[in-house]
């Protein structure tokens, strides 16, 4: 089984804080945001997209007059 | 006279009638004898109603758009229901919204009902479908195993759908294949799921206490029972040999039958051409292109390419 990334969430008392809001919810899709804060102030970002299907290989051979009822499954809303 | 729930639909601007409205489309689909609305008005207001989590794991949210499109039939249904964690419309976001489930799961065991939404990733110990640090498949199992009933709305709950097609790069599964034994189970497929069917099948349940009758593949009977080709407006053109050869040809603008474009309405089982889409408004044959089979299982190897004829019906 692959190594699973999972920044941890630093409990580090003020000035210097990590913080991590997963699900973020009222999206489409499954996004993990996190923060790094230092003296109130976000020093650094990142965010991760937590889903993946892997549609881009499995479109790979298929009719290309099919690929808009696939694609089109990227993004239902 | 006016019972509290109907005091509550009031407050809402839903009246008694567009109510009893409600209560006869529900008893159509769900295949009553005429007259029986009223009867089904009256279980409605008398039931006790559980609250929902729905999980939304490997989806694109098609399935919740779809019972968002149907403002009347929610505000009637589930704003009575609680929806107590829905990942695109609860407030918490994070710790907080985790929290919401894992409440939900305490406080009301083996009462709510769970939707699932979206294939559960088995490959690679579940990492494609991380929530709040879990895998899909531990939520599923945490949430679906304590609940009073599950739903899978949509293919990709039922059979993994989309991400399962080949070759599967996921090892994307339905609840059915994730959780094996799990019951009851309800299979809603359709791509999305109708949300026609979903309300249907929450009403039968809150009128009878039991879920509706389903075949060998988990899918209510009085959905999933017929199949496109036989129910279809155009049936009678392939009967006669009227089909459409080529997009925007005479026979295309007649409305002749689809079959020799590649629809699937042979091999897929819906009351698509009963319920229709967006409120009743048209479906896909009637809009001139052909059923591509999405109530089908596994329809995106077995039904695909789209646009080439079945070879037998």
């Amino acid at each position: 089984m692959p190594k699973i990334f999972m920044p941890l969430v630093i409990n580090n008392p003020q000035p210097s804080q990590r913080i991590v809001i997963d699900p973020l919810t009222r999206i489409e899709g499954h996004l993990r945001l996190e923060a790094q804060v230092e003296n109130g102030q976000v020093a650094e970002a990142w965010s991760a997209a937590m889903m993946f299907r892997g549609l881009e290989i499995i479109l790979k051979g298929r009719d290309p007059r099919d690929a808009w009822v696939f694609t089109q499954r990227i993004c239902g809303v | 006279m006016r019972t509290p729930f109907a005091e509550k639909l009031e407050q809402r601007g839903v009246s008694r009638r567009d109510f009893l409205k409600f209560c006869g489309l529900m008893a159509a689909t769900l295949g009553l004898p005429a007259g029986s609305g009223r009867a089904l008005a009256q279980s409605l207001e008398a039931a006790v109603r559980p609250p929902i989590v729905w999980l939304e794991f490997q989806d694109c949210t098609a399935d919740s758009e779809s019972f968002l499109r149907e403002p009347t039939l929610i505000n009637l249904l589930f704003d009575s229901l609680s929806l107590d964690y829905h990942e695109t419309l609860m407030a918490p976001s994070g710790a907080q919204a985790e929290k919401s489930r894992l409440d939900t799961i305490r406080d009301y065991a083996g009462q709510y009902i769970c939707v699932v939404e979206g294939s559960i990733p088995t490959a690679d110990g579940g990492v494609y479908a991380m929530i709040g640090g879990r895998t899909a498949l531990s939520i599923a199992q945490e949430t679906c195993s304590n609940a009073l009933a599950t739903i899978a709305v949509g293919n990709c709950a039922w059979d993994g759908g989309i991400a399962a097609a080949a070759p599967n790069p996921t090892g994307a599964k339905g609840v059915g294949g994730a959780l094996p034994g799990l019951s009851p189970l309800i299979n809603l497929p359709g791509c999305p799921m109708n949300v026609v069917n979903l309300t249907a099948t929450i009403v039968y349940f809150l009128a009878n206490g039991q879920w509706p009758e389903r075949d060998s593949l988990g899918r209510p009977r009085f959905a999933y029972g017929e199949e496109i080709h036989e129910e279809c407006p155009r049936h009678h053109h392939y009967e006669a040999e009227r089909f459409v050869l080529a997009w925007g040809d005479q026979g295309h603008r007649n409305g002749w039958c689809l079959f020799r474009m590649g629809c699937k309405g042979p091999r897929t089982r819906h009351n698509c051409w009963q319920v229709k889409w967006n409120g009743g408004t048209n479906w896909p044959i009637g809009a001139g292109h052909g059923c591509i089979g999405c109530a089908a299982p596994n329809f995106w190897d077995n039904l695909s390419p789209f646009y080439t004829a079945l070879t037998d019906d």
